[in-house]
């Protein structure tokens, strides 16, 4: 959590810096007055490094991702629930009382 | 539904609880959440949390769903002074609670005086006519005095009412199963695999009864439920592996004399078989014998 969070602030810290240095930039095209074509390289550069940093965060901070395969551990159904709300009470333990002497105390 | 990480899970803390490692609320908790029937545990984990005033005074309210839920353990345990304790601390703190007339009246049944209980939820639902638990509670009662057409009867006015009820729908099947009425079943299996359509469980039981029922169409159909099980769980159930195996030879046996060409998926036997041997070799490897002579014997008949 710790790491991922740190990474992610960084991403979009280096985003914003990315969108401030192309507003910079194009503040001095227009008072060279030259026509903006695309930004200059280092701030390509930046902004994929920051989409890179940003996904990775995006992946990694908010949980572990869960099966959706029928078939894997965490889906596969192995036993029904007892229907407890149908449960009745005659059976074996009537005649074989079970071990525990427990009481409650109140 | 209990998945098969969950079912880990519970085996484990079974474990390390009846051991003394603790967890015993955890445990506890678990097996609410799933469902499971474990009255002997539940009641002698249950009762040592109770016995406890600092556990117990830890748990804060959830102190009163485990007096709920060791009441209906220590019933199943037949243990009917427990139950009768824990229900008068839970009748001293909500004296005019539905939920608690309804512990009195499974106290009844487990006694075994069903006038009585049929009584108590008769005056309960006059003022609550939809309580499910209730209406179950009754069929409860029909099943366990042996007079299943009554038992029917109620869930069939039951299942009126409350159409998306599963549970209820996998208790009619099941009682059905238990009379060999297994068209009847095998339509409640039909409801139950369209309302949860990912449940495995539901395929086998529905294959299984088009296979009792017999007739080539019909074992034709319990192989493909048998196959679609497979699908879902990833072919790590037994049952429908061999339920394929089964399946198979019947529909050549009875498809022998005639020379209709509708051969599906031959290799499919095969391929089931194989998948068995695999796993026998794995899991037990001392059966695995058995398991070759069973198969071939399916083989060659």
């Amino acid at each position: 959590m710790g790491l991922g969070f740190i990474v992610g602030v960084l991403g979009v810290s280096i985003l914003a810096h990315a969108a401030y240095s192309t507003v910079q930039f194009r503040g001095l095209l227009k008072i060279m007055e030259e026509e903006f074509s695309n930004p200059p390289m280092n701030v390509v550069i930046e902004l994929l490094l920051g989409l890179v940093l940003c996904m990775w965060a995006a992946l990694i901070v908010p949980g572990k991702f869960l099966s959706i395969h029928p078939d894997s551990d965490e889906n596969r159904m192995v036993s029904l629930p007892g229907n407890l709300d149908f449960m009745i009470f005659n059976h074996r333990a009537k005649v074989f009382r079970s071990e525990i002497d427990m009481k409650l105390k109140l | 539904m209990v998945t098969k990480t969950e079912e880990t899970q519970l085996n484990r803390l079974e474990n390390q609880v009846d051991n003394g490692g603790g967890g015993a609320w955890e445990y506890l908790c678990l097996v609410k959440k799933l469902k499971v029937r474990r009255p002997d545990k539940v009641l002698r984990h249950g009762l040592s949390i109770l016995n406890d005033p600092k556990k117990r005074s830890a748990l804060g309210p959830d102190v009163w769903t485990l007096y709920e839920q060791v009441s209906i353990a220590a019933m199943d345990c037949q243990c009917l002074d427990v139950a009768k304790d824990c229900i008068k601390v839970l009748q001293k703190q909500f004296p005019e609670s539905k939920r608690v007339g309804r512990l009195e009246g499974i106290l009844l049944e487990a006694k075994g005086l069903w006038a009585e209980a049929e009584k108590a939820y008769s005056s309960l639902l006059e003022d609550n006519p939809l309580d499910p638990v209730l209406h179950k509670r009754r069929v409860a009662i029909a099943k366990a005095q042996g007079n299943f057409p009554t038992a029917i009867e109620w869930l069939n006015k039951y299942l009126e009412t409350f159409m998306a009820d599963h549970d209820a729908w996998r208790e009619l099947a099941e009682i059905y199963v238990s009379l060999q009425m297994y068209k009847q079943a095998a339509f409640c299996y039909e409801e139950l695999i369209l309302s949860q359509p990912t449940v495995p469980l539901y395929h086998l039981a529905y294959a299984d009864v088009l296979y009792t029922l017999g007739g080539v169409e019909n074992i034709l159909l319990a192989k493909k439920y048998y196959a679609s099980a497979i699908d879902l769980t990833g072919g790590k159930n037994t049952k429908a592996l061999f339920g394929i195996c089964l399946c198979s030879s019947a529909i050549a046996q009875l498809t022998k004399g005639r020379n209709k060409e509708d051969k599906e998926s031959p290799e499919l036997q095969s391929l089931a078989a194989a998948a068995l041997e695999k796993d026998y070799k794995q899991r037990a490897p001392a059966k695995l014998l058995l398991l070759t002579s069973a198969l071939k014997s399916l083989k060659t008949s």
